[in-house]
């Protein structure tokens, strides 16, 4: 991103409130429009692949009885689910009836897979959200404490750190927390929503996001340090700062007011497409924690091979991702003035 | 900027240690437990409670409990059923006065609609083959029903556990869409109190027609992961939980933690295709018999929970079906009996005969430790005698077409209640063909025309000490010309805290092994101690 | 950003000097040792570490010290494969579109988007979901997905390169569209995709150790680190430590190595921002 050399009198001109508003309106058109042929190809893409591979539907639907189950009675079962149509047709009914809402029945949950999307989406909401925040929290401090002194101590420490926990699979972290932590030294509850038998009450509730929320802003945190000292170490090395620093402003003003702001734009873009991490990892600590959310959803259909629930989910995170990046866009163009539209 | 991060710090430390040391709120009265499986899908015609093993359902008759073969007892029948001379009619006159949780009564409708369901195409029920051999239901009073068989089945009792659901609810369509899988109506000893994708509350049904049940409330809570499950009872969240053997086993020595174990009718062993030139030599079949330590298997691979098998049917059915000691594990004689048969040892260590190498395959589905786990010790006992085996995962779309041909780590005990589900179709000359039943069954290709004959007669005789002497008589058979190389009898493992609640009864299990099973299928009849 | 330059090289020496020893340790040792995965030796089960067995033994009696070498030999195999594979389709993708520019390279670019918007392992788990225990739907799984980078950085760099004085005076020459494309554009993107195999590296090695602990990757015939570790789980209650403890110490060195010598190796080859040498 250039920096153009600002006379130390004014900032370069700028667009109005509502140009700037219009301009992220139609960004957001834009993107829609985007997202409807990518759904599309994606989920055509599911269907035909489903097809061609050797993934036998019955075997989710059967379970245990597969092997027992006849020949005979298997094809019939096959006919009566009708699991034997031609894969474009299979897209063009699952289509049609998604466009009304209906989006399949889950074999696995047995129950419709709206229902399941409902009940569960929400919880995965609030663990990748508390996540996201501290995790954003906590690389911002870290960030600007390892700024004020490049090449310090504290900022070596930092980069190392971040590196190592990085190279550690989210998974690892959660098994790690979990036996330390939970089961070695009972800090925390193992896994679940709540307490067996207890409503999920606040209390229950945060006591048992704790764990999981905190592995999961861990996994988080490595990137979003590494790209906020990054960006703010360009913004401090930039003409204006320099400027600034020469005439005398305080360092502190100066963190505040010109390299923050300026490091923020690229950082919210990164916090955007960090967001499809951020659902990898709350598919896995959901699945360490029993944390009944809908990414460790998608581990189960995929394990159990219940494909309405899995052509939702899929079609689901496309779409989320997709909002999650508009989100930071739109969120990165509020914050700084010179980004008005689609770059 | 500095006192910003501050007081954030501040804030955000403050609410994690409130969150951490608030108290758990004190835990309702009655049982928690951890269920690997998913909860929900509690409707009859879609599989829950085959076996009798629903608290919110009864079939019509329902299991003893005790050491070996369990003994039928009626439930919602009145009476054990009659059978006409002929074996194919089944009369079964109902109990009276036993109403549904939603206050309907049962009746004769409700047991005919729901054994029509299962066996109606449209409902798709996974149960469909397991009941075939019924050709018609009816009720031939407002509390009696009688059930027309297409052949002579003695062991029909067992396929009368299933659970009777209101005919009213019973409206058609596919099973696994019907509301009675998230709101069930049973007759049972529990009804549903509330469903979260998380967990279930069942509590105790006040008009039960055998009296309430003392424990009141039960918790299940979906734990799929056999580690988190282990961890949770650790940490003292749940009461009890089903557990794989060497999990179980880590609780064996600690305080407060009772390790059970049921027997089981669940086989392990490996098919070996009479069609293939190495697995349909008699000599190879009689020596990887004798070559295997079945013992070992038990004592490493299922942390010495099971027993060893040489045959499909197990011992626990008790002295009438017994014939002794199986195979022996005996290496030396198994060496004999290759080199007497002419398969010799090459140069590298494996054995030929007439230039054909004595090797070949043995599959297990890839998600499958356990399986996995035999194989490899199957594989290692059959290089010590000169028969190199080769151990692959293939997942279940593609091991049928391969059956023939590649031997596989099959299963089997799936309703072990009576002999005859049990190795019927295991031995029977009938279903080794691929195309009749299932390709597993029989995935031998065994035949042998004197078992035909012992499993046909005992299928019609309804004595009970003649049908033990028809099994015993196959056992010996097999014992001489063997089809597969039976292994292990898996134990089903569980591990419960002290409640204060006692009243635990052993029984044999099928082949499923959720929370329903274990120390706690019997919980109606728990009382406090 | 990155430390000086006797600092970058010492990195990128130690980090190459880890990977050297990683690498011995996973391709000698199962050769040498030669132990057949199959066979189990339950005299021998669940042995702490100890002279006679470095890293202990598992459940089924077999050497950890082997078996972690042999699953480590797996996932760098499978890593490597996916890292080329991605590589290779993202130099193709990435290089057409900056050669061809205009409608094509705006229309790749968006392609390129879309996918890049997809969750990686997510997606992966909806292919290896329906081949189940497909080796070569773990490696598509891995390479579909990350190959965006790659054609990212290249299409820069060919830009880059389009507009430089060489490339024009092969124009003037009177090369042809394909053949200077082939000969000046690709070599020009060459030393950023090299980089980007080894930056992958570890991407790889952590999405298949994850799609393998999550049961849905490897077949388990060639236990990878991540079948490793899933069959380890079983440790924090049992006690054998070492089961889960010497894997996972396997799985993160290797990774950091990697990312370590990809950093230095990448911060060596890109040139400090202002100066871009034209050759």
């Amino acid at each position: 991103m250039t920096i153009t050399t600002a006379a130390p009198a004014g900032t370069p001109p700028v667009p109005g409130r509502g140009r700037r508003g219009r301009g992220i309106a139609r960004m957001c058109l834009r993107r829609a429009l985007f997202a409807v042929p990518l759904l599309v190809v994606v989920s055509l893409a599911l269907f035909a692949l489903a097809a061609r591979s050797p993934f036998d539907p019955l075997a989710g639907y059967l379970g245990d009885r597969y092997t027992t189950v006849s020949t005979a009675d298997r094809q019939r079962l096959a006919d009566e689910l009708g699991t034997g149509q031609s894969w474009w047709r299979q897209w063009a009914s699952w289509a049609g009836h998604a466009m009304t809402g209906d989006l399949g029945y889950s074999r696995a949950y047995a129950q419709p897979v709206t229902t399941v999307m409902a009940e569960r989406g929400p919880w995965t909401l609030l663990l990748s959200g508390v996540a996201l925040a501290c995790a954003v929290l906590a690389a911002a401090t870290l960030g600007l404490w390892a700024a004020r002194r490049a090449g310090g101590l504290v900022d070596r420490a930092v980069t190392v750190s971040a590196t190592l926990v990085q190279s550690v699979p989210p998974f690892v972290l959660s098994l790690a927390s979990v036996s330390v932590l939970a089961v070695g030294f009972r800090l925390f509850p193992v896994a679940g929503l709540t307490d067996p038998g207890a409503d999920p009450s606040l209390r229950q509730v945060s006591r048992h996001l704790v764990l999981p929320a905190a592995v999961l802003a861990l996994s988080l945190l490595p990137w979003l340090v590494l790209s906020l000292r990054q960006s703010l170490r360009a913004a401090a090395e930039s003409d204006a700062v320099l400027g600034a620093r020469a005439r005398g402003i305080p360092e502190s003003v100066v963190l505040r007011k010109h390299i923050l702001p300026v490091a923020l734009g690229p950082f919210t873009t990164v916090v955007g497409l960090r967001l499809p991490e951020l659902l990898v990892g709350a598919a896995v600590v959901e699945e360490v924690f029993s944390w009944p959310g809908l990414a460790g959803s998608l581990v189960t259909a995929a394990r159990e091979l219940d494909f309405a629930l899995l052509a939702a989910l899929t079609v689901a995170t496309t779409l989320l991702v997709l909002a999650g990046s508009l989100l930071a866009d739109v969120a990165h163009a509020l914050i700084d003035p010179r980004v008005g539209r689609d770059g | 900027m500095r006192r910003l991060c501050a007081v954030l710090l501040t804030v955000s430390l403050a609410a994690g240690a409130a969150a951490c040391t608030a108290e758990p709120g004190a835990r309702p009265e009655g049982i928690v437990l951890a269920d690997g499986d998913e909860l929900g899908g509690y409707n009859p015609v879609a599989g829950h409670g085959e076996a009798g093993d629903s608290k919110i359902y009864d079939g019509l008759l329902r299991l003893a409990g005790g050491e070996g073969l369990p003994a039928f007892e009626p439930a919602l029948a009145a009476r054990l059923p009659e059978v006409s001379v002929d074996g194919l009619r089944w009369t079964v006159p109902l109990r009276e006065g036993v109403t549904f949780t939603d206050g309907t009564a049962l009746d004769a409708a409700d047991v005919v609609a729901t054994y029509r369901a299962v066996l109606d195409p449209a409902s798709a029920s996974p149960l469909a083959t397991a009941y075939e051999m019924i050709a018609a239901v009816e009720a031939t009073g407002p509390h009696e029903v009688r059930f027309t068989l297409r052949h002579p089945y003695a062991a029909l009792p067992a396929k009368l556990l299933l659970g009777i659901a209101p005919s009213e609810r019973l409206t058609g369509g596919l099973a696994s869409e019907s509301a009675l899988n998230t709101e069930p109506v049973g007759t049972g000893p529990y009804r549903l109190a509330s469903l979260r994708p998380d967990q279930a509350v069942l509590v105790a049904n006040e008009h039960y027609w055998d009296g309430a049940p003392q424990v009141p409330r039960l918790t299940l809570v979906h734990v799929p992961d056999d580690n988190a499950r282990a961890q949770r009872l650790l940490a003292g969240e749940v009461d009890g939980a089903n557990l794989p053997p060497r999990l179980a086993a880590g609780f064996a020595d600690r305080d407060g933690f009772e390790v059970s174990a049921n027997a089981s009718a669940d086989w392990r062993g490996v098919s070996l295709p009479a069609g293939h030139p190495v697995t349909g030599d008699p000599a190879i079949r009689a020596a990887l018999n004798r070559a295997v330590d079945r013992r070992a298997m038990v004592e490493h691979v299922l942390a010495g929970h099971g027993r060893p098998a040489s045959t499909p049917l197990p011992a626990v059915y008790g002295p009438g079906y017994d014939i002794g000691a199986g195979f022996e594990h005996d290496p030396a004689a198994a060496e004999r009996l290759l080199d007497a048969a002419g398969w010799r040892r090459g140069p590298s260590g494996v054995r030929e005969k007439a230039g054909v190498a004595a090797e070949f395959t043995v599959m297990y589905f890839p998600e499958d430790t356990l399986r996995r786990d035999l194989a490899q010790a199957f594989a290692t006992d059959a290089d010590r005698i000169g028969v190199r085996v080769h151990v692959r995962a293939v997942d279940r779309a593609g091991v049928p077409g391969r059956l023939p041909v590649d031997a596989a780590l099959l299963g089997g005990g799936d309703l072990p209640f009576d002999p005859d589900p049990q190795v019927y179709k295991t031995l029977h000359s009938r279903y080794a063909d691929p195309a009749v039943g299932s390709a597993y069954d029989n995935a031998s290709g065994y035949v042998d025309p004197a078992v035909d004959e012992a499993l046909d007669a005992a299928r019609r005789t309804l004595d009970p000490a003649e049908r033990a002497a028809l099994y015993r008589r196959v056992q010996e058979i097999y014992l001489e010309h063997p089809g597969y190389v039976m292994l292990v009898f898996l134990d089903h493992t569980y591990v419960g805290a002290d409640t204060g609640y006692t009243g635990a009864l052993p029984v044999l299990e099928p082949h499923s092994h959720g929370v329903n099973w274990g120390p706690w299928w019997n919980l109606r009849e728990w009382t406090r101690e | 950003m990155a430390e000086s330059a006797p600092g970058r090289s010492r990195t990128l020496r130690c980090a190459i000097a880890v990977l050297a020893a990683v690498a011995l340790y996973a391709l000698l040792v199962p050769a040498l040792a030669g132990t057949d995965p199959r066979l189990t030796d339950f005299a021998a089960a669940d042995l702490p570490p100890s002279p006679a067995h470095w890293f202990g033994t598992d459940f089924s009696g077999r050497d950890l010290f082997e078996r972690t070498a042999a699953g480590l030999r797996v996932s760098l195999l499978i890593a490597t494969i996916c890292a080329v594979a991605a590589t290779v389709l993202g130099l193709a993708v990435g290089v057409t579109a900056g050669a061809l520019g205009g409608r094509v390279d705006g229309l790749v670019m968006r392609v390129v988007d879309g996918v890049n918007a997809l969750p990686h392992l997510l997606v992966g788990i909806v292919i290896v979901a329906l081949y189940p225990g497909s080796v070569v739907a773990v490696i598509a799984s891995i390479a579909l997905t990350h190959w965006t980078q790659v054609a990212r950085i290249a299409r820069a760099e060919v830009r880059t390169a389009r507009t430089a004085a060489y490339v024009e005076a092969a124009r003037l020459a009177g090369a042809s569209g394909p053949r200077v494309t082939l000969a000046h554009l690709v070599p020009a993107a060459a030393g950023q995709a090299l980089v980007a195999v080894v930056l992958l590296l570890p991407h790889a090695i952590w999405h298949e150790s994850t799609l393998s602990f999550l049961g849905l990757g490897l077949p388990p015939d060639r236990a990878s680190l991540g079948t490793l570790l899933q069959d380890a789980r079983a440790a924090v209650l049992t006690g054998s430590w070492w089961t889960l403890a010497f894997p996972a110490l396997a799985l993160v060195v290797t990774t950091l190595a990697v990312a370590g010598a990809g950093a230095a190796l990448r911060d060596r080859i890109t040139p400090p921002l202002p100066q871009r040498a034209v050759r």
